[in-house]
């Protein structure tokens, strides 16, 4: 191209272009510093304080992050009778039954349940042993001892443990929306019918999807347990309304719903291996699994990299199924961190202990995200780099 | 494998071979279909029960095909809820945000991938930043000032910061127009055209596939918003059908047709533009997906 414009209004050509770039940048990068950047340093500021909106604020120094990380474990061996040093047991609902009197005990039947009595190592009470308004976490009896995990905000560590528990679907989902998509990368017919239809339950509203399964999950007329049932299999789950079932109940649905999302990635990156590398590995005489272990796993590598992080912290800002479905409960067993940051901050008002909450997971969050990153190095393969 | 290889195989090994081929096809046929079929069991479920009479959904074993067939649940969701105010909600929120957000994000993509300005390098950095930071930690915050600015329970805490656009659109749109051929602007440069003009009339009649993905995947993200709608909107007059349906569990305790029609009408529209954008959604979250 020939210059002819002089080189003064070259400098103003730049200077113009400078001013109409920043210009175009001006709404996004405002929205950043409104919406972002600002909230989250305000977020940091507000959690060392105490504020419910409508009083003044108040400097709290520290006590938000103390009252979270207020943990303690505290391990108690079986209980004894104080005066003749005997072991206690506790049978039904009957403490302190001393180790002289257990066969006797055994014999009877509980007035309850009419069966006969079951005893156990008898424990101090929780409130006996933990530090005052603590909870209970998590316990472990092992051989007459007994480890409590306790916490002031006993909830929130548990919120924590059931959304790290309820992660796993992640991984488990992956490895089915990977055998999918394998099966699916072949020239069948009704292919784009299949790849439809399982991407469909990801695509739509996760209310509308939650209220469906809700239904499904219901103990007596539910769909999920006449099905099992009719194929022999137990059909007495109580599902949702079960402390013990509830978490694998919701992962069921989320892998149900996130199945779709990770096939249609899987299979879009499955069809960018280069088909020499299949070749060669036949020329190799590598048979299916060979195939599947040194040409299609590494190629994938960055795909489930990527399903993997995002899929993590998506997991972890769970909040509308659990929300919709079981409010959190039985008791705790489902509730999730988001549930907790969205019930101190706009249920009960603790704007600033909502807020050390938030931090708080953010920084999980980051953390998680930065060691992916990390592991990343050592098992994710990039195409560009064999020519290096 | 190519001919000449398959050629050199004795003919009963590639007689082996292509049966071999045959079996896991069929097996392949029968495992996704089976598989389809349990993908699907849920919506058959809610369909089925959206159209029995209230007792009928206790009958054991379940009807599947309900007898009779009744359409009054449908009627008593439109006529005792505001589900359809809902529906009207759901699409101005989700059209208007992701209007705003594909104008904002390209116009700034435009200019971090063919423009020269001072700091674009790091900026572009600051924002890229943007989607590693979860959303709720900037939730309490962004709460309180949407309160003192007296817009809680109006549309402005749900559409506003959308239309200053998102970090995943901006880093779309930069990606496709870095991919746009140098000679498209140099015309236009000789030509005397404003940078705005370079971005309206060149690059943005070239963006159609761009911003066709990004609306939709803009709209049926918006849609499908849940925490925000609830924290936010609280009248029924204003809130996103998602949001209703979530408040109906209480009021429709066990009454599971009306439910069932309820999450019927909630998923219809984005069902009808799934399955007439099928192949297009379907490949805009692969490229995204790919891209990301």
């Amino acid at each position: 191209m020939i210059r002819l414009r002089p080189r003064l209004s070259q400098a103003s050509n730049t200077r113009r272009e400078a001013l109409w770039g920043w210009l175009f940048i001006l709404p996004v990068t405002a929205g950043f510093f409104l919406f972002v950047l600002g909230p989250m340093l305000a977020s940091l500021a507000l959690s060392f304080t105490k504020w419910d909106l409508l009083s003044p604020a108040e400097w709290a120094g520290t006590t938000n992050w103390h009252s979270i990380f207020s943990v303690s474990v505290v391990h108690t061996p079986q209980a004894r009778d104080e005066a003749s040093g005997e072991l206690l047991f506790q049978c039904g609902r009957h403490r302190n039954v001393p180790a002289s009197e257990l066969a006797d005990w055994q014999q009877r039947n509980d007035e309850r349940s009419g069966e006969p009595f079951e005893c156990r190592p008898g424990y101090p009470r929780d409130r006996e042993v933990l530090p005052e308004r603590f909870g209970v976490v998590s316990e472990v009896s092992l051989f007459g001892n007994r480890w409590l995990l306790g916490a002031r905000d006993h909830v929130l560590w548990i919120a924590l443990f059931n959304t790290v528990y309820m992660l796993l679907a992640v991984p488990i989902g992956m490895a089915l929306a990977l055998a999918v998509a394998i099966v699916l990368n072949q020239q069948l017919r009704g292919r784009n019918l299949l790849r439809a239809v399982f991407y469909l339950p990801n695509v739509l509203p996760i209310a509308a999807t939650s209220v469906i399964w809700l239904w499904i999950f219901n103990p007596e007329f539910g769909i999920l347990n006449h099905l099992l049932g009719s194929i022999g299999l137990p059909a007495n789950g109580r599902w949702l309304s079960d402390q013990g079932t509830v978490k694998p109940s919701l992962m069921i649905m989320g892998i149900w719903s996130a199945l779709g999302f990770q096939m249609l990635i899987y299979l879009a990156a499955l069809q960018a291996v280069p088909a020499q590398l299949y070749e060669a590995a036949v020329i190799d005489g590598a048979g299916l699994w060979n195939r599947f272990r040194f040409v299609t796993w590494p190629s994938l590598s960055p795909t489930t990299f990527f399903l993997l992080v995002t899929g993590m912290i998506f997991g972890f800002q769970s909040f509308a199924q659990p929300y919709i479905m079981t409010r959190g409960g039985p008791g705790n067993a489902s509730r999730t961190v988001v549930m907790e940051i969205w019930k101190n901050g706009f249920a009960d008002l603790e704007m600033g202990y909502a807020s050390a909450q938030a931090w708080l997971l953010g920084v999980i969050i980051l953390l998680i995200t930065v060691a992916n990153f990390r592991l990343a190095r050592r098992w994710v393969f990039y195409e560009h780099e064999q020519h290096v | 494998m190519s001919e000449a290889l398959r050629s050199l195989a004795p003919a009963t090994q590639q007689a082996d071979a292509r049966r071999q081929a045959q079996v896991l096809r069929a097996l392949s046929y029968i495992g996704l279909f089976t598989l389809a079929f349990i993908v699907l069991i849920p919506f058959f479920w809610m369909l089925s029960t959206s159209f029995k009479p209230a007792r009928g959904i206790f009958v054991m074993p379940p009807q599947w095909i309900p007898n009779p067939f009744i359409l009054d649940h449908y009627f008593t969701i439109w006529q005792k809820t505001h589900l359809a105010r809902g529906l009207v909600n759901s699409t101005f929120i989700a059209l208007s945000t992701t209007v705003g957000e594909i104008a904002t994000s390209t116009l700034a993509g435009f200019a971090f991938a063919r423009m020269r300005f001072p700091a674009k390098g790091p900026l572009f950095g600051l924002l890229l930043m943007t989607m590693m930071i979860p959303g709720i930690v900037t939730l309490i915050p962004t709460f309180i000032l949407f309160g003192e600015l007296d817009w809680i329970d109006t549309f402005n805490p749900v559409i506003l910061p959308y239309l200053l656009g998102t970090p995943f659109a901006l880093f779309l749109s930069r990606q496709f127009f870095s991919g746009l051929p140098r000679e498209l602007e140099d015309a236009a440069k000789v030509d005397g055209a404003s940078f705005f003009q370079i971005y309206r009339h060149v690059f943005m009649p070239q963006a159609r596939p761009l911003v066709a993905t990004l609306f939709v995947l803009g709209y049926l993200h918006r849609w499908n918003d849940f925490l925000a709608p609830l924290i936010y909107l609280r009248s029924p007059e204003i809130q996103t059908v998602s949001v209703m349906l979530a408040r109906l569990v209480d009021f429709y305790v066990q009454d599971w047709s009306v439910l069932m029609a309820g999450a019927m009408i909630a998923l219809l529209p984005i069902l009808i533009i799934f399955v007439v954008l099928q192949r297009f959604i379907i490949e805009s979250v692969a490229f995204s997906g790919l891209k990301g």
